[in-house]
C-alpha cells in the first residue's frame, strides 16, 4: 500500500529487504504478490455478517444460501484477483530524458503468457498513479511510469508497484519491483538566457572545419542536417535526399564553453548553455561544447544535441535522486 | 475522470440491478412507496441525460426525514419487515438522486442485496429464489462495472465474468450451506409482518369458506409412514368454535377449561406435515391428535394444536393420530352450559323447529340423524356461491334461500342441536386432500377447507357430524369438484379434466415439497444426519466444524486448479516460438536482447558484433517480420523459418 507513514514505510523496507534488487525481468510469482481487502471489501465483509445474524436469526434458509454464495464470490474474487497479477513478467523498456521540472517517463513493459486477459493494472511509483490497463491473453503492453523531477542529473527508479483490484475492488493485490531504473534528467533550459558569446576566430578555441561559405559538394542526407542545405533541385532530379556541403570559415561555428557562460552559479550557467544547445538545434546550426575535462567537437543534429545536453546533466552532477 | 456514456451506463447497471431486487416488493409496498422509487429512478435518468443538477445536501436531508415520516405515519414503525423494507427502498431512491462518485453505486448496489434477503424472510418459495438468483447475478455484473477504475482497456463482459465468478463460488457455497452451524432459537424476535395470509381463520361468517374454496394455493402437505387414511377418515383439525352471535361463529375470549381425555383405538395413523405459513397459531392434525411435537404447540380444552407465535415461515413437524377415538366421556357443567348456549332473541323460527323435530325423535343421536335427513331429503343445495343472509341467518338459511356450503351446512346443524339442549360446536379445518402419484404424498389445498360439527353424546363423547356429507356425499368421498354442479368454476376442475396439466401440476408440487424439505426445513437436524453418513456416529459442533474445514479447504483448492487452468499459458504462435528460440540461442553467446529493441536492430546488432552470423540473423528476422506482419503468410516461409531457427548454432 502506499503509505508514506511509519509503517508504510516500514512494511516498503521488510519488502526491499525480502526481494532484493531486482536486474532484468521479472516474473511475478506468488512470493511476491501481496494482497489485503480494500475499503470496499470490508464494507462487503460487513454486509455479510449483517445478513449471516438476519439469516441465522430468522432461521431462513435462503437468506443463509444468499449470504453464503456472496462470502463465496468474494473468496473467488480474492483468488482471481491475486490470478490477475501472477506470472505476469515486467522488464524495463527504456526510458525518455526530460529537463529538470519535467516528467521522467520510465517505460516498462507487462507481458502476460497466461491464457487469460488481465485486466485493470495500475502502476504506481511511489508519486503518482497511472490509469490502469489491461494486457490480452499472450499479449504485452508497455506501462508509461512518469517520475517528477526537480534538478538535473540522474533520477533513479527504484520502487514500482504494479497493482490491481479487479474483479469487483473487494481485494487489492499489488507486487513491488525494485528495478533500479535510471534516467538522465537534462538542465532546464534557462529562460532569459543571454545570446551565445560571439564564435571566437579560427585562432579562437573554436576552429570551424566547416561553414556556410564555399559550396564544397553534396552528401547524403542525415536525420539532423539543416533543412536549408537540402539540394532541392537534385532532389526533383535525381530522387536522392542530398545536402550540400560548405566550406570556409566565414561563419564560424559556436563552441560554447561553460568557462565562458555568464550565470551566477554552475546550475545557472549550464541552464544557460542548455539554451543556447536547444536554440542552436531548432535552428539546425552546426555547435560544439566544452567542459573542463570534456570536448565535444561541432557536429549538427540530433544526436549532438543528445550527447551535449547529456553532457552538461551529468557535469559534477550529485548522486542520482531516488524516486 | 469518466466519460458522459460511460457514466450513463454505470447508472443503468445500477438502477437495473436495484429495480430488480425492488421488483418483488413492489405490490407489498405501500403504492406511493413504489411510485416514489419508480419516479425517483426516472428522474435520475432524465437528468444524467439532460445534464441537470442534482438536488442539494438541504433538500435530499428534507426527502429523507419526509420519507421516514411517511413510512411511520403508514407502517407505524420502521423496525417490522414491512415498514423497513419500505425504509430501505425509500433510502435507495435517496441515494439515487445523489449518486456521482463509485461509492455511491456500491451503497445502492448493498441495499440490492439487502431487498434481495428481505425477499426471503417474507417468502422462502421456488419463485423467489428464481427471480432473486439472477437479480443477485445482475448486481454483481454491475459492482463489476462500476468498481473499475476508469474505463482503460477493453471491458470485460460484466454478465459473462459474473457469471464465470459465481459459477466458481457455487461449490464453496454448497460447502458452507450445508456445514454451516445453525443455532436453535433466535438472537432477537421474529420479523413482523402484517401481511393477509390467505387460510382458516378463527372466526367463520357464512360465505367465508367458498372464498376461500377458490383459492388453489397449497395449506400443507403430509407424509404418511404407512398407506394414507381413507378420504372419509381425513378430518383435520383446525380452529374449534363454540361461539354464535346469530351470525359469525367464533373461539370466543374464554379458554380456561380442562382438556376432556380422550381415548384412542384402533391402530395409529403417523406422518410428517409440512404447513405453508398462516400467520396464525394452529397446528393442522388428522383427529384425533396422540402425538406431536410438545415444544411447538399444545393441545387445548378443544383438541386444537396451539403454537405460542403466529406461524410466518415453513413448519415441519411429525404426529401420530388414531382415526378411531373418544373424547370426552364426561363433559363437565361450564363446559356443557358453553355448548348449549344461543344468542338470545335469534333465529326464533329455528329455535321452534328444532324442538319440535327433538319433541319428535326418540333420543339425541335419532334427532341429530333426523336434522340430517332434513337436510338430504328436502330442497337444500349444496354451492359455492350461495345467496347472502340476512342477520338471523340460520332461519335465512333453513326457511328461505337453502342454498349453502359447508360452513352454512355446520352452522345450522350446530345451532340446532344446541337449540335441542344438545351440547355442539362447530369445527373448521381441511378436508380430504389431493394426493399425489408422483411424489407420494397428500395435498391440502385452501380449497379442501372445510366445517363440520361436534356434538356430545353421553355414549361416544364427542361425536363427529358432517352435514355436508348428508347433502353432497361426493364431497366428502371425491372432493369438492365431484361435489358441485358443472356449471360452477373452480381453478382444480380445469385440472383435473386435463390429464396432462394435471400431471404437470403433481410434478410441479412434488417439486416445491422436496424444495420444503431440503432447502428450507434444512436445519440443525438434518446436519446431524448427513454428519451420521459421513461416518460421524454421535455428532456434535465440533464434527461439523471439522468437516466445514476439510470441505472448505477442498473446495478452495479446487477452485484454485479451475483458475490455474483458465490462467495456464498458451502454446505460443509458432512463428513467435521460433523466433524466441532464434533469441535464446543469441542469448546463451551473450547477445542480449533486451525487450524494447526491435527485431531489426537486434539483428544489425548482431551483425556488428558477430559479423559472421550477420547474414543468418537478417534472413531469420526479415523471414519472421514477413510471416508476422505481412498479410497471409506462406506455410512454406514458417517451414523455412524453422529450419533456418535449427540451424542457427552461434
Amino acid at each position: 500500500m502506499q503509505q508514506d507513514g511509519f509503517l508504510g514505510r516500514q512494511v516498503q523496507n521488510w519488502i526491499r529487504r525480502r526481494q532484493g534488487a531486482d536486474r532484468g525481468p521479472v516474473t511475478l510469482r506468488r512470493g511476491r504478490i501481496y494482497i489485503l481487502p480494500t475499503g470496499l471489501g470490508v464494507a462487503f465483509g460487513l454486509m455479510l455478517l449483517a445478513m449471516l445474524l438476519g439469516s441465522l436469526n430468522y432461521a431462513n434458509n435462503l437468506g443463509l444460501a444468499l449470504t453464503f454464495l456472496l462470502t463465496s464470490l468474494s473468496l473467488v474474487t480474492m483468488q482471481a484477483c491475486h490470478r490477475n497479477l501472477e506470472s505476469l513478467v515486467a522488464s524495463e523498456a527504456g526510458a525518455e530524458p526530460p529537463f529538470a521540472g519535467q516528467d521522467a517517463v520510465f517505460h516498462l513493459a507487462l507481458a502476460n503468457p497466461g491464457g487469460a486477459a488481465r485486466c485493470d493494472l495500475e502502476a504506481a511509483t511511489a508519486k503518482a498513479e497511472d490509469q490502469p490497463v489491461s494486457v490480452p491473453a499472450s499479449g504485452e503492453v508497455t506501462l508509461h511510469l512518469r517520475v517528477p523531477t526537480r534538478r538535473r542529473g540522474w533520477v533513479q527508479l527504484d520502487r514500482v508497484e504494479i497493482a490491481t483490484r479487479y474483479p469487483y475492488g473487494l481485494f487489492r493485490a499489488w507486487a513491488v519491483l525494485h528495478p533500479g531504473l535510471r534516467c538522465l534528467v537534462y538542465p532546464r533550459p534557462a529562460s532569459d538566457a543571454p545570446p551565445p558569446p560571439p564564435a571566437p576566430g579560427s585562432d579562437g578555441g573554436g576552429t570551424a572545419r566547416r561553414g556556410d561559405d564555399d559550396f564544397a559538394g553534396l552528401k547524403d542526407y542525415h536525420p539532423g542536417d539543416p533543412p536549408r542545405h537540402i539540394a532541392w533541385k537534385a532532389y526533383a532530379r535525381s530522387g536522392e535526399l542530398l545536402v550540400k556541403e560548405f566550406s570556409g570559415a566565414a561563419e564560424p561555428v559556436p563552441i560554447f564553453d561553460l568557462a565562458l557562460t555568464p550565470g551566477a552559479d554552475l546550475e545557472a550557467r549550464l541552464s544557460v548553455m542548455a539554451r543556447w544547445i536547444v536554440d542552436a538545434h531548432a535552428a539546425g546550426q552546426t555547435f560544439g561544447l566544452r567542459l573542463p575535462g570534456l570536448e565535444i567537437g561541432p557536429q549538427p543534429g540530433e544526436q549532438q544535441r543528445r550527447r551535449c545536453l547529456a553532457a552538461i546533466a551529468e557535469f559534477e552532477a550529485v548522486e542520482p535522486t531516488h524516486a | 475522470m469518466l466519460d458522459a456514456g460511460e457514466r450513463f451506463r454505470r447508472l443503468g447497471w445500477t438502477m437495473t440491478g436495484l429495480v430488480a431486487a425492488l421488483a418483488p416488493h413492489m405490490l407489498r409496498l405501500r403504492p406511493w412507496v413504489t411510485a416514489f422509487v419508480l419516479a425517483a429512478c426516472a428522474w435520475r435518468l432524465l437528468a444524467e441525460r439532460r445534464g441537470w443538477r442534482l438536488p442539494g445536501a438541504l433538500l435530499r436531508a428534507a426527502i429523507a426525514l419526509g420519507a421516514t415520516a411517511g413510512v411511520i405515519a403508514s407502517y407505524t414503525t420502521i423496525t417490522g419487515l414491512d415498514g423497513g423494507t419500505a425504509l430501505l427502498a425509500l433510502m435507495a431512491a435517496l441515494k439515487l438522486l445523489e449518486t456521482r462518485v463509485p461509492r455511491d453505486h456500491v451503497v445502492l448496489i448493498f441495499i440490492g442485496w439487502f431487498l434481495c434477503l428481505s425477499t426471503f424472510l417474507y417468502a422462502q418459495n421456488i419463485l423467489s429464489m428464481a427471480w432473486v438468483l439472477p437479480t443477485i447475478w445482475l448486481l454483481a455484473a454491475a459492482l463489476l462495472q462500476v468498481a473499475r477504475r476508469g474505463q482503460g482497456g477493453p471491458a470485460p463482459a460484466p454478465f459473462r465474468t459474473t457469471g464465470a465468478m459465481l459459477l466458481k463460488a457455487l461449490p464453496l457455497a454448497l460447502v458452507l450451506f450445508l456445514f454451516f452451524p445453525r443455532i436453535a432459537g433466535s438472537f432477537w424476535g421474529a420479523p413482523s409482518t402484517e401481511r393477509a395470509l390467505t387460510g382458516l381463520t378463527e372466526e367463520m361468517s357464512p360465505g367465508d369458506l367458498s372464498d376461500l374454496t377458490l383459492n388453489d394455493m397449497v395449506a400443507f402437505r403430509v407424509r404418511f409412514d404407512g398407506p394414507p387414511p381413507p378420504p372419509v377418515q381425513r378430518y383435520w383439525r383446525g380452529p374449534v368454535l363454540t361461539e354464535f352471535d346469530g351470525y359469525t361463529w367464533s373461539r370466543g375470549a374464554s379458554q380456561f377449561y380442562f382438556r376432556p381425555p380422550v381415548h384412542h383405538l384402533g391402530n395409529p395413523v403417523d406422518y410428517t406435515v409440512t404447513l405453508e405459513p398462516t400467520g396464525q397459531r394452529m397446528l393442522f392434525a388428522l383427529d384425533m391428535v396422540e402425538r406431536w411435537p410438545a415444544e411447538l404447540a399444545a393441545q387445548s380444552w378443544d383438541y386444537q394444536l396451539r403454537t405460542r407465535n403466529p406461524l410466518h415461515s415453513v413448519l415441519q413437524y411429525e404426529a401420530r393420530s388414531y382415526p378411531r377415538y373418544r373424547a370426552g366421556a364426561r363433559l363437565s357443567a361450564a363446559l356443557r352450559n358453553r355448548h348449549l348456549q344461543l344468542p338470545p332473541g335469534r333465529n326464533q323460527r329455528s329455535i321452534r323447529l328444532a324442538q319440535a323435530m327433538r319433541a319428535a325423535a326418540a333420543d339425541d343421536r335419532q334427532y341429530a340423524r333426523a336434522v340430517l335427513a332434513l337436510f338430504r331429503e328436502q330442497d337444500f343445495y349444496y354451492t359455492l356461491t350461495p345467496p347472502g343472509l340476512e342477520r338471523d341467518s340460520i332461519d335465512d338459511f333453513l326457511f328461505n334461500t337453502r342454498q349453502g356450503f359447508c360452513g352454512h351446512f355446520a352452522s345450522a346443524f350446530t345451532m340446532m342441536m344446541r337449540a335441542a339442549g344438545i351440547p355442539a360446536r362447530v369445527v373448521g379445518g381441511y378436508q380430504g386432500g389431493d394426493w399425489n402419484p408422483i411424489g407420494r404424498y397428500l395435498i391440502l389445498r385452501q380449497s379442501h377447507a372445510h366445517a363440520w360439527s361436534e356434538i356430545w353424546l353421553p355414549e361416544t363423547g364427542w361425536t363427529r357430524m358432517d352435514p355436508t356429507a348428508a347433502v353432497a356425499p361426493e364431497r366428502i368421498e371425491r372432493g369438492i369438484e365431484a361435489a358441485l354442479p358443472d356449471e360452477e368454476l373452480l381453478p382444480g376442475r380445469l385440472r383435473r379434466d386435463w390429464e396432462l396439466l394435471w400431471q404437470a401440476g403433481m410434478i410441479w408440487d412434488n417439486f416445491n415439497a422436496r424444495w420444503n424439505d431440503w432447502v428450507i426445513q434444512f436445519s440443525r437436524l438434518q446436519q446431524e444426519q448427513l454428519l451420521r453418513k459421513f461416518g460421524f456416529d454421535d455428532p456434535d459442533w465440533r464434527h461439523l466444524a471439522l468437516m466445514l474445514g476439510a470441505c472448505l479447504t477442498a473446495a478452495l483448492m479446487l477452485l484454485s486448479g479451475w483458475l490455474a487452468w483458465e490462467f495456464r499459458p498458451r502454446r505460443p504462435d509458432p512463428v513467435v516460438a521460433s523466433y524466441r528460440q532464434f533469441v535464446r540461442r543469441l542469448a546463451r553467446r551473450g547477445l542480449e536482447r533486451p525487450a524494447h529493441e526491435a527485431p531489426r536492430d537486434f539483428a544489425g546488432r548482431v551483425r556488428q558484433l558477430r559479423p559472421e552470423l550477420g547474414p543468418a540473423a537478417a534472413a531469420i528476422t526479415e523471414l519472421y517480420l514477413k510471416l508476422r506482419y505481412l498479410p497471409a503468410p506462406a506455410a512454406r516461409d514458417l517451414a523455412l523459418l524453422r529450419t533456418l531457427v535449427r540451424r542457427f548454432n552461434p
